[in-house]
């Protein structure tokens, strides 16, 4: 519902991005595990990219009053703008929430982790029990090859080591990379960055 | 793919001939012993892995010890259980399946020690165990693909 109502607000220009605050981190959400959707155990290397289409990283026109260096998501298109200067942004496509797990709101980049660890969920546990309960980083890791922590929440912007998922909604909230991309963006993005979050209904 | 206990059996049964002759005074072991089949299949007790267990996995020695540390914070929550098979062996699943198997601990000529199928010891299927105590093992998959993609894997005794 706060969901719903925050896009909403944010679509007709009613409400700051950082009055939502990134409310949609449920409570369900706070878990210390996360779904992101993804099996473990496949490979992507860290030259993993999209290439062509859309969702190739690409400098795009991007009219914007924030400042280079903030992180702007559209997940409703699927992109990802790194505001640069002179109107301009670094976009790349992105796979994010699936319905019911999409959200909007302001935080920072408040952390930055190489091959991060995962942890998968109960439920994937249940349904693939012979997962281990923790998985250090590496490259069979759901995860990928970087991690931008999202303020206090459980989101993330992460690699991903299934990039053909890339431009789909299949994540519980997180925002996944091809790995090459992720990289890229990690060595662009800082600690510290400003991340907005916005949701558009589609038409 | 043949269960633990159909090996099991075909060795006790070459076990049972060679015994009977060689009291018999009928041949040697070495002439008479079933061929190779089950020959490297030594097995080692394998009741020691029954019980609940926390599991994670890391890929390079800096993790291991924090993986060992998650491994066990998930005794509570969601610990794997393995308990004893028909035969000989424990219960447990192998890479990428969600069926349960027969598996036994077994040992080869070079020493080292395999967990899997009554196969010989270093079949892709088994598991290698680096280390084992009562209270931790530490095993990876003979398989390179899953090894890769796993990592090695901890086992702490809740």
């Amino acid at each position: 519902m706060i969901k719903t109502i925050a896009a909403s607000l944010l679509l007709f220009g009613m409400l700051s991005p950082s009055l939502v605050h990134a409310q949609a981190a449920s409570a369900a959400a706070q878990r210390e595990t996360m779904d992101i959707g993804d099996e473990p155990g496949r490979i992507s290397t860290e030259e993993a990219i999209i290439k062509s289409g859309p969702f190739a990283r690409q400098l795009v026109f991007f009219r914007s009053n924030e400042p280079p260096g903030t992180l702007v998501i559209h997940t409703s298109e699927r992109f990802l703008y790194l505001v640069m200067p002179n109107n301009r942004a670094l976009r790349y496509g992105i796979g994010v929430g699936r319905e019911g797990f999409t959200w909007s709101g302001l935080v920072k980049i408040t952390r930055k982790a190489e091959w991060p660890d995962w942890t998968p969920p109960p439920e994937m546990i249940a349904r693939q029990p012979y997962l281990p309960r923790f998985m250090a980083g590496g490259p069979g890791n759901p995860m990928g090859a970087r991690a931008m922590y999202l303020g206090s929440t459980v989101y993330r912007i992460h690699g991903t080591n299934q990039p053909e998922t890339i431009g789909q909604s299949i994540s519980s909230g997180c925002f996944r990379l091809a790995n090459g991309d992720v990289i890229d963006l990690y060595s662009r993005a800082a600690v510290g960055a400003k991340v907005v979050i916005r949701h558009s209904a589609q038409l | 793919m043949r269960a633990w206990g159909e090996g099991m059996r075909d060795l006790k049964f070459g076990v049972l001939i060679v015994s009977g002759l060689s009291l018999a005074g009928c041949g040697t072991v070495e002439t008479m012993a079933p061929k190779p089949a089950p020959a490297a299949v030594a097995t080692l007790p394998s009741d020691a892995l029954i019980g609940k267990w926390g599991i994670a996995s890391y890929r390079e020695e800096k993790d291991r010890v924090r993986t060992e540390r998650m491994a066990r914070s998930f005794c509570g929550r969601s610990p794997y259980v393995i308990k004893k098979g028909p035969t000989d062996g424990v219960m447990m699943h192998v890479a990428d399946d969600t069926k349960e198997y027969e598996l036994a601990l077994k040992r080869s000529r070079d020493g080292k020690t395999y967990l899997g199928f009554a196969t010989p010891p270093g079949d892709p299927q088994d598991r290698e165990i680096v280390s084992m105590s009562d209270k931790e093992v530490i095993m990876r998959y003979v398989d390179p693909d899953a090894n890769t993609r796993y990592g090695t894997f901890i086992y702490v005794r809740c």
